[in-house]
């Protein structure tokens, strides 16, 4: 549905985004995910045209190149703004005009929309007067009002309560079945939870795109922590030279050793601690998760 | 069809915000400020003292056009002034709150976006200024003298394109930059230049905008309208159509964040 080739954007020469290239299927439902400052809200920017790359392409398909891509997108920002002095009916009927409705048409979506997303009781209040979580609320029933091929929502739960944040993302499962979703986070588990797809983002680069299965399934990686009865450190070189194990570090209590082979290596490992009595008062068997992945490529 | 949504927009933010109100007053008051003040001017000194004792004061003559070109005077000052402050944040400030992200992923045309609020501002502002000078019209013919209603209006129209110039340059320099006092900085010094150079110059610049209320004066005096009146209000209208299109033309380059 939308392809991004090579894109590039500079801010004083300064590269926010460095080459990126990704393609988004229709009907997915996509999390951009990265640290702060990683230059998501940058692509998204870029995505809604609000910002021209610098150098690349984005296409979107069965478009013309040229063609007003703003037709088929809903944007959210990452800090919403509106009128304050309008209602958030008025707000809706406002942008559904500019995006081509006819009045009437806009009034009954606006009404549609804002029951949608579950702020119809507040829709002749002020928007000056909606709390944050019905700003956010406000933003993504703006973005859906001219049905959208796709919808792209900037940090769309980051800055909502627990309670607001289980809303919106639950909001987002529904709307899944309808649009295409694009969405950024920095919170793994919120791209967990509701994307079907991952980009994984860093320092301007996608570093990692996949299913989330895809990637579950490439980055698993065995590994068994350990803990003994006095001070790790000094079991920790001789850990090291065990036959299978790839790298041994220390983490708080426990020494963690990534490894390629469970069995062969759990069967020496278990053998060296009986034989050399080791003082052992921990040992579990783990699986590298998505939040390691992420954490290796964040820190690299 | 966009253009008529945005520019009903900024009228009902007019009527909710009380720029309705609040432009109108301000232009009577300028507009009636003087020629009343000046009118009452021997009543005023003789309650208020202060004048020694067997002082002769005496007022010079004042006529009708006198006055109203009075009204002008105020105008081309504290008017623009008002004006200025009242235009700055159009764009500007919507850039700046971050609302402009939410209309621009919209299919909004950039010229569209800008020049139905210019429009609008120019509604409201033409409105109230003549509003303002009909009621200094109306005081004038009770206190000075007659003055024809034809020539009133015509006096208007053409003044009318000196706040068009005035509205289109805020609004350029509001598409260039995001803070207002930026907008506000750069158009008073722009039109302080024009005056600036209007004044070295004046005998070779009888088209140039700022010769506008000069030429004004003249057609009131001799209440047929001089060609110099015609051509200088045919380059202020140019000018401000070709500068509103450059702002809109900056502004598509622009990026928006």
């Amino acid at each position: 549905m939308f392809t991004v080739q090579h894109v590039t954007k500079k801010f004083n020469d300064n590269p926010v985004v460095n080459d990126i290239s990704f393609r988004l299927e229709s009907g997915r439902c996509v999390a951009l995910l990265g640290a702060n400052g990683a230059g998501k809200t940058t692509t998204l920017r870029m995505l809604s045209g609000l910002l021209k790359p610098t150098s690349g392409s984005i296409a979107f398909e069965g478009m013309k190149l040229g063609a007003d891509m703003r037709n088929h997108i809903g944007y959210l920002p990452q800090h919403p703004v509106f009128h304050g002095w309008m209602t958030g009916k008025e707000f809706l009927i406002y942008v559904g005009q500019l995006a081509h409705l006819t009045k009437v048409k806009a009034t009954e979506l606006a009404d549609y929309y804002l029951e949608r997303v579950g702020i119809l009781d507040a829709k002749d209040q002020r928007i000056s007067k909606y709390s944050g979580g019905m700003k956010q609320r406000l933003g993504i029933a703006q973005a859906l009002i001219h049905s959208p091929n796709m919808i792209m929502l900037d940090e769309p739960v980051s800055s909502l309560d627990p309670i607001g944040r289980r809303e919106v993302l639950t909001l987002m499962e529904e709307l899944k079945e309808q649009t295409t979703i694009l969405f950024s986070t920095h919170i793994l588990s919120d791209a967990e939870e509701v994307s079907d797809d991952l980009l994984l983002m860093h320092k301007g680069e996608i570093v990692e795109s996949g299913t989330l299965n895809e990637l579950r399934h490439k980055h698993q990686t065995s590994k068994i922590n350990l803990s003994f009865h006095e001070s790790n450190e000094n079991y920790l070189p001789m850990v090291e030279q065990l036959p299978g194990i790839k790298t041994c570090y220390l983490d708080r209590e426990d020494i963690v050793c990534v490894i390629e082979d469970m069995e062969q290596t759990r069967q020496a490992l278990l053998e060296k601690i009986a034989t050399d009595q080791w003082p052992l008062t921990r040992f579990e068997v783990s699986r590298a998760s998505l939040e390691d992945l992420f954490m290796k490529v964040v820190n690299k | 069809m966009q253009w008529r949504t945005i520019f009903r927009k900024e009228m009902l933010e007019y009527c909710r915000n009380f720029s309705w109100v609040w432009v109108p007053i301000v232009f009577i008051i300028l507009a009636i400020m003087d020629p009343l003040t000046t009118y009452y001017m021997p009543i005023i000194l003789e309650k208020a003292g202060g004048m020694p004792e067997g002082a002769v004061f005496e007022m010079p003559d004042i006529t009708a056009v006198d006055a109203f070109m009075m009204s002008l005077g105020e105008y081309s000052m504290f008017g623009v002034l008002v004006i200025v402050l009242f235009t700055m944040g159009t764009i500007a400030g919507e850039r700046k709150s971050g609302v402009v992200e939410l209309i621009l992923v919209k299919p909004v045309h950039y010229g569209t976006y800008i020049s139905s609020k210019w429009a609008a501002k120019l509604t409201v502002i033409l409105v109230s200024a003549s509003i303002g000078l009909l009621t200094s019209w109306y005081y004038i013919n009770l206190l000075f003298g007659e003055l024809s209603f034809t020539l009133i209006i015509q006096a208007i129209f053409f003044y009318s394109l000196w706040f068009v110039l005035v509205v289109t340059i805020t609004i350029f320099f509001s598409c260039l930059f995001k803070s207002p006092g930026a907008v506000f900085g750069t158009s008073i010094v722009t039109l302080l230049s024009m005056f600036a150079i209007y004044r070295v110059f004046s005998h070779k610049l009888s088209w140039f905008p700022n010769s506008l209320s000069g030429h004004i004066g003249e057609m009131l005096q001799t209440e047929t309208i001089p060609n110099t009146l015609w051509g200088a209000g045919l380059t202020t209208i140019v000018s401000s159509l070709i500068i509103l299109l450059i702002a809109v033309l900056i502004f598509r380059k622009k990026e928006l964040a």
